[in-house]
Order: structure tokens, then sequence, then C-alpha cells
């Protein structure tokens, strides 16, 4: 299965993913707190018996820590799944992604490359229409879905949109448009205010409110604001010395293809310069995906997996910087 | 406990620091933390890998499960909780739910209904689901729709004193509410 990193997407020089998830829960159990480990087996058969036809299966608690670590860098499983010890279950078919017995019993997830919303919600539907023709699905008509915490009662839907944006960022522009979002019941997430000094330019925009809004009007209005976000990053961009950006990219270039070590810090500098190059087209033969590639699978749980290094390995800063010039010089 | 810098909102953050032996701890709010890394008087995630640190927060569970921002919308337990009441399902009372801001089972929202409403409200600014629904209630509802609709072309049929197209409508009416 093709990874979403690896496909160049649309509008992909702004935006990096598009993602939707949804909280359901079967009506005859309690929430996960309290199932008893009988109850979370019986689940698991369940959802095994819906999700078979084209579906893998992942007992996700026999994995090892970096295996778990990897799916969440990824952005395939949450956080909280990825660092989940009680049993648990994964279920997979391209681009959707089901985490059983997270906090809700399924949060069903379809993720895409690019600017595709409407793509990750038919797949989510989708899948949720196979939960809701072979199991009782907790809804009532006045709350919706019944969902372990209230914040998501409703649709159940959080629709996100994962945004680069080094020109709005070098701006000041972020904190402005968090207020302005939250205005509207939209939340942006990133690195900003957190007083780090080496921001990737990385946030990741979603809806706040799960009821009283239908699925498609919350599509429609994040797809609409990141529209006109996207056009305002390019305005930005415009207004750049295009030289100094093409000279600063391209001694970026330099170090990443000739480094022998590479920290996950300094990576994180390198990647926003080299990422900012290739989307304005200013390096030859490096495209957004390769940035993106890089970024990705050199994080430490992937980098553990993928060259079966031992967990926490002091080798993986020199790993690391194989990994980058394998992947810069691939397509070069 | 108050946050010791604003003293005006909750602690929800708690910091400690040791520098060559000297110990700072502070209780913040969530704002007077960002305020406080910003301008580097505080410094968290110090030795985590960054990048892995970024995409934390950026994957990061949307879905606002973490805390227990529900259970201090609805209020002290003590003041709220109806004594005596618990759900069907699961057992949980409505002091659990206010303690963990979290439903025990999905039944809880049904037992707990009038309780809960008014903090449904404040988060979401409303109270009423609009869209998608399981198969079974689709067709429900749809039968609903479709009987209000026949009910006041049945009216209309009487007012006009069309009794021949009444009687249709009611026999319509009828053998779909009996379906």
């Amino acid at each position: 299965m093709t990874n979403w990193y690896e496909i160049p997407g649309n509008e992909n020089d702004v935006v990096v993913s598009s993602r939707v998830r949804l909280a359901r829960n079967l009506a005859d159990y309690p929430f996960e707190p309290r199932l008893t480990p009988e109850q979370a087996k019986e689940i698991c058969e369940k959802l095994k018996t819906i999700y078979s036809d084209g579906w893998t299966y992942t007992d996700f608690s026999t994995l090892s820590p970096a295996e778990k670590r990897s799916y969440g860098e990824k952005h395939l499983v949450s956080p909280a799944f990825a660092g989940k010890k009680t049993p648990c279950a994964l279920f997979a078919r391209n681009s959707v992604y089901i985490m059983a017995l997270e906090e809700d019993h399924l949060r069903i997830q379809s993720i895409y490359p690019g600017l595709a919303l409407d793509e990750a919600w038919h797949d989510a539907a989708e899948a949720d229409r196979l939960l809701d023709e072979n199991a009782n699905v907790a809804y009532t008509e006045k709350l919706g879905y019944l969902t372990h915490c209230p914040t998501n009662l409703g649709t159940g839907m959080r629709a996100s949109v994962m945004l680069f944006l080094p020109a709005y960022t070098a701006a000041r522009g972020i904190q402005s448009l968090a207020a302005q979002l939250s205005k509207i019941g939209l939340t942006i997430r990133g690195m900003y205010g957190e007083g780090s000094s080496a921001e990737g330019c990385l946030y990741q925009i979603s809806n706040q409110i799960t009821l009283g809004i239908t699925e498609e009007e919350t599509i429609r209005k994040l797809e609409t604001v990141v529209k006109q976000i996207v056009e305002k990053e390019r305005q930005l961009r415009e207004r750049q010395d295009k030289e100094a950006l093409a000279d600063r990219a391209s001694r970026t270039l330099g170090i990443l293809l000739y480094a022998r070590r590479m920290d996950s810090a300094e990576l994180l500098g390198l990647y926003t310069t080299l990422r900012m190059g290739a989307s304005m087209k200013l390096l030859e033969g490096v495209t957004v995906t390769m940035a993106d590639r890089m970024l990705v699978e050199s994080m430490p749980g992937t980098l553990t997996v993928a060259e079966g290094l031992e967990d926490d390995s002091a080798a993986r800063d020199k790993t690391r910087a194989d990994v980058i010039r394998r992947i810069l010089k691939e397509q070069k | 406990m108050l946050c010791e810098r604003c003293g005006k909102k909750e602690a929800t953050f708690y910091y400690k620091e040791n520098v060559n032996g000297t110990v700072k701890t502070y209780h913040l709010c969530g704002d007077c933390a960002a305020e406080m890394q910003k301008s580097g008087e505080i410094q968290t995630g110090f030795g985590e890998d960054p990048i892995a640190k970024m995409m934390n927060i950026l994957s990061g569970d949307d879905f606002f499960g973490g805390d227990d921002l529900f259970g201090k919308l609805i209020g002290s337990p003590q003041k709220t909780a109806e004594r005596g009441k618990s759900c069907p399902l699961c057992g949980g009372t409505f002091h659990d739910f206010v303690k963990t801001g979290k439903a025990g089972c999905p039944r809880c929202y049904e037992t707990f209904e009038a309780e809960l409403l008014p903090s449904i409200q404040r988060i979401h600014g409303r109270t009423a689901h609009n869209g998608q629904a399981p198969a079974r209630f689709r067709e429900e509802n749809e039968k609903k729709q479709k009987i209000a609709g026949l009910e006041t072309e049945l009216k209309e049929a009487i007012r006009t004193e069309n009794y021949e197209k009444a009687a249709e409508i009611r026999d319509t009416l009828r053998n779909l509410r009996n379906a």
C-alpha cells in the first residue's frame, strides 16, 4: 500500500494533507474505560467480521513501541492510539484506517495528500456505512452519534487540513489568523506560541463544532477557508526575493545531500527551506513530495522500523542522513 | 488552584525546572504558560525529538478528549448531581460524568439528558443534531416527513371539500402508519 505522503496531491505547494475522522460507538457496550476485557474482545471480533473484505487487520497491541510510533508519525493513527498499551486493533484499506478501541469504540480515519477533503469524507463515510449495515451504532435523533466525550456529539466528525505556511509565519500572520478562525468555529494547531526556534511552518486547521452542523457544511466551510489561506500564502511568497530564496534553498540542499549526521532539530529547519524552494520550483529535480517523504521517513519510530535499528539507537543521526540522501538522489 | 501568574484562571499547567540545583516551580493557566514559553521564561519539551513533538501537536487529537473541559462546564458535582440515579447500562452516575467530563456509555446521554443539555449547548452553541444518520433512522425520518406532508394535504382537501381526494389520502396515511 502506497503511503499518502509518497503521492503528489492537489495544491501541495501549500496543502500537505487532508483528513476526515469519524467517532463511532456500538450502542450496547460501555465506553472504553468501563469495558471488560471480554467486551473489548467481543467488539474486536465483531469488527473483524465487518471489516474483512479487502481490509487488513493488525492486532495493534502486539506491535513494538517503534512500530506503533511510526503509525503515529505518518498520521495514520492518533498519538493517543500510538501510545496505547491496552488491547486495540487497526483495520486498514486504501486511504482508510480504523482505530478500534481508541477513546471511542471506532475512530474511522481517511487521509489524502494535498487538498482532498471530499475524497477523504467519501472514503470515511463508506467505511461508516459498512458499520451501520452490520452493527447497532450509538445514535439518537437529537444528539446524533453518541461519543465518549460530549465535545464530539452530533456528526462525530473532525475534518482537518495540514498546511505549510512559511510566508504567513514569516509575516507574523498566524496569531491573527487563529483569532479569525476561532470566530467561525475552526481551530488552528501548530508550533506557534511554543517558543521553538526550529519552526516547521506546518499547521493544522480543523472544525471545532460537531453538533447542529452537517458534514457537508463542515467540509465546505473548511475548504473555503483553506482556499483563501492558500491564495494569501502564495501572494506572500510572490513578494519574496526569489534569488535570495533560491540561494538559501540550494545551500540547504547541499547540506542535506552531503551531511553524514543529521539530528531532528536541524532537519526541521532545513525541511522548511527545502520545501519552500521545491514548492516555488527553485530547485531542479527536488519535489515537494520528496521533501515531505524526507521528513516523515526520518522520524524516530519510522527510521527505527525501516532501517532495523534498536529502539533509541545512537546510530539514528547517521542513518537519518543516509535516508535523506537516498530520497533526494532517487528522483534526481 | 488558580494560576499564580495572573491569579484569575484555573492552573492547568505545572512546570518545574532545575538549573544547577536551583529549583523553580510554577502553577499556570494555559494562556500564561504559552506567554512564558514565548518569552523564553520557561521551556517545555526540552530533550524531546522536535519533529516528533511537532507532529504530535499537529496530528494531535483534534478530538478534544484530553482534558475534563466538559466536567468543568457542568460545574461542581455536589451542586448538580441528582443523587441515586444511575445509568441502566453501565451503572455510572451523573457524578461520574462530571468528574471525568465523559460519558460512561452511550445510554448515559439518555439517562442524564436533562442535566447535560445546558452544557452541550454551551460547547456547541446548539443542542440538535443535523447531519447523517444510520439507515434505520433515515427510513423512520422519511416516513415521518411523508406522513406530515400527507396530513397537510388531507386538511387542505377537507377545507376545499374535495372528499374523494380526502378519502384517498386517509387510506394512504393508514397504510403508511401501519407499515
